[in-house]
């Protein structure tokens, strides 16, 4: 432990060495700096001001200060919002569809992205296209004639409409991320697979899924993003309050003309939080593989 | 002599049989996701664009009459189509080009990795990552008459108070500054990795040849980025120019339509007057003003 602390020490102590035996000179690293912090009010201040003030109380909230004392804060936010049983039920429908979508759109987006790479047959490079032109639809003009689908099928105000809704808006991305990755794997590990007698379910399981890892966890990531923070097909495919999830949930702590701040606030950082924490855990991957991976497409 | 035919033959014989299993297994893998597409995306989209070309409405969608083109003369002759489609456009141009340039500005100031410049990086994709209600809410909050944090600064500084939202002339700013707010990261993400794969050595060169940052900036960095910037610009446009949830969960369309873009009017046609087919209608204006922006687009690729 503490030399763990002692190396990470050290580091930055290097780092900020070998940063200024380069020739910066102080009024560019200041001017950095400068831009930076303009940056970090604009984009980060207004989520930190909103996450501190879900601990602070309701008479804080409705005061003019500007900035809390320590007197205000309070627990009582959360405990109140967490306490609520039809709360609780968005989360963890939020749960199932969005875990639920990511597992589906990995599953074909392997298969759909293996067959993409690996196999040259007619018609490939014109599915590649169709699936990246869904990219281009306006969901809403989608929408009508998906909502009389879906009815027609029995799935609206169901979880399962919804994990299918949002796969088929995953899976052309995610195809096509996918596609992208295991395009940088050597074939000839697929095929001395072969050789060793794999067929090409055992080759993907054996050789595709594990290589491609970086690229299943963007494609992953991305997916579980796009369900859990979906608003509109959720707002037309569920009808009652068991299939609702957690962003179209929000709107019980809007009444009708009165907004309990305090607590609408808190239910959306408690909304935003799974998804924060994902990032934090598979940002490694996540920066370099949207920015690369993502935009290398063909 | 015959033996060698035969092999020769029983070879091709085997390179056709593999030929079409190797094709049938390709086309297997591909099946799952081509059909959950063609039926969930494909099939509606055919059935909206042959929507719009009826009379029908969401409360007996069963009954449908064809009237042909009048959907698209009704659009011709509606105000607030007109508004919502110069809306779209002038929102799609004002926030593609601001997330660009500020991107680009945000992704310079990473580059220069002074330190806490990678913690920032990550940190801002906050913004990114969270869901677009939430940064609604956030605003709203902000902007809330009374006690938001903005309105209270302006309090402080003997100014004029109320909720920003709901005043026009300020709610379609706002709504530009949340698209922005949402997608600088990413542009940052996207650009200063293609700058990072620039060679130093070229800077190096330029450097000693007497260039100066500005020159450097302009004929080595721009030129090296151009690429995903194209790339990142044509998915925005689209992104923005058809996006729903921003203008309906923050403004619904409002103040007075001040807002209303073609994705909302289309909803509201559709889900709140019941009107499927002019909903329809308004969805294939949208659709054809992106495929025109993509085959304009592609065109300026290929003279390049």
């Amino acid at each position: 432990m503490a030399t763990s602390t002692d190396s990470d020490d050290r580091n930055l102590v290097q780092r900020i060495d070998a940063w200024l035996n380069e020739d910066v000179s102080p009024r560019r690293a200041l001017g950095a700096y400068l831009v930076l912090g303009l940056y970090f009010s604009f984009l980060l201040l207004p989520v930190i001001y909103m996450v501190i003030v879900t601990f602070t109380t309701q008479e804080f909230l409705f005061s003019p200060e500007l900035v809390p004392s320590p007197s205000d804060f309070t627990l009582r936010n959360y405990e109140i919002v967490l306490s609520r049983g039809d709360f609780r039920t968005y989360f963890v429908n939020s749960m199932i569809v969005a875990t639920s979508t990511t597992l589906l759109v990995l599953t074909v987006g392997v298969l759909a992205g293996y067959s993409m790479s690996r196999f040259d047959y007619p018609g490939r490079n014109g599915l590649l296209y169709a699936f990246l032109s869904t990219q281009m639809l306006p969901i809403v003009l989608i929408l009508i004639p998906f909502y009389l689908l879906m009815f027609s099928l029995n799935l609206v105000d169901s979880l399962l409409g919804l994990v299918i809704a949002h796969s088929v808006i995953g899976i052309p991305l995610g195809t096509w991320l996918l596609k992208g990755y295991i395009d940088d794997i050597p074939e000839s590990l697929d095929e001395a697979a072969k050789m060793d007698g794999c067929s090409h379910l055992s080759i993907l399981r054996r050789v595709i899924v594990p290589l491609s890892m970086p690229g299943i966890a963007v494609a992953g990531f991305y997916t579980f993003i796009l369900s859990w923070n979906d608003y509109l097909l959720v707002s037309v495919l569920s009808q009652t309050a068991m299939t609702r999830t957690l962003p179209f949930g929000l709107q019980l702590f809007q009444a009708q003309n009165t907004v309990a701040w305090n607590l609408l606030l808190t239910a959306a950082v408690i909304t935003m939080a799974p998804v924060i924490l994902l990032f934090a855990v598979a940002q490694r991957w996540v920066v370099e593989g949207l920015a690369s991976g993502g935009l290398k497409g063909s | 002599m015959a033996t060698q035919t035969e092999s020769r033959f029983s070879r091709y014989k085997e390179e056709f049989s593999s030929f079409l299993t190797e094709t049938w297994i390709g086309y297997a893998f591909a099946i799952p996701a081509t059909v959950l597409l063609a039926v969930i995306i494909g099939y509606p989209t055919l059935r909206g664009i042959y929507l719009a070309f009826f009379e029908a409405s969401l409360l007996n969608p069963g009954q449908m009459e064809f009237v042909g083109l009048q959907n698209f003369a009704a659009l011709a002759g509606d105000p607030v189509f007109k508004e919502a489609l110069w809306h779209s456009v002038l929102l799609t141009g004002l926030v593609v080009s601001l997330q660009y340039l500020l991107g680009l500005g945000l992704a310079l100031a990473l580059r220069e990795k002074v330190p806490g410049a990678g913690v920032f990086r990550s940190l801002s994709m906050v913004t990114w990552v969270m869901p677009v209600i939430v940064m609604v809410i956030i605003f709203q909050f902000m902007m809330q008459n009374g006690f938001g944090p903005v309105n209270i600064i302006l309090d402080s500084l003997g100014m004029r108070t109320t909720y920003w939202f709901g005043e026009p002339g300020v709610a379609f700013p706002l709504i530009v500054v949340m698209h922005v707010w949402r997608n600088i990261p990413f542009y940052a993400i996207a650009l200063l990795a293609a700058m990072n794969s620039i060679p130093e050595e070229q800077y190096e060169a330029a450097r000693l040849d007497g260039a100066g940052p500005l020159e450097r900036f302009r004929y080595i960095t721009l030129p090296q980025i151009s690429y995903v910037s194209m790339i990142m610009i044509v998915l925005h446009v689209t992104f923005t120019f058809k996006n729903f949830d921003v203008v309906y969960l923050s403004t619904g369309g409002g103040p007075l339509g001040n807002t209303e873009v073609l994705a909302t009017y289309v909803y509201k046609q559709a889900f709140e007057q019941y009107a499927l087919g002019y909903g329809a209608s308004i969805g294939v204006v949208m659709l054809i003003l992106m495929l025109a922006f993509t085959v304009v687009y592609v065109k300026l690729e290929e003279t390049d």
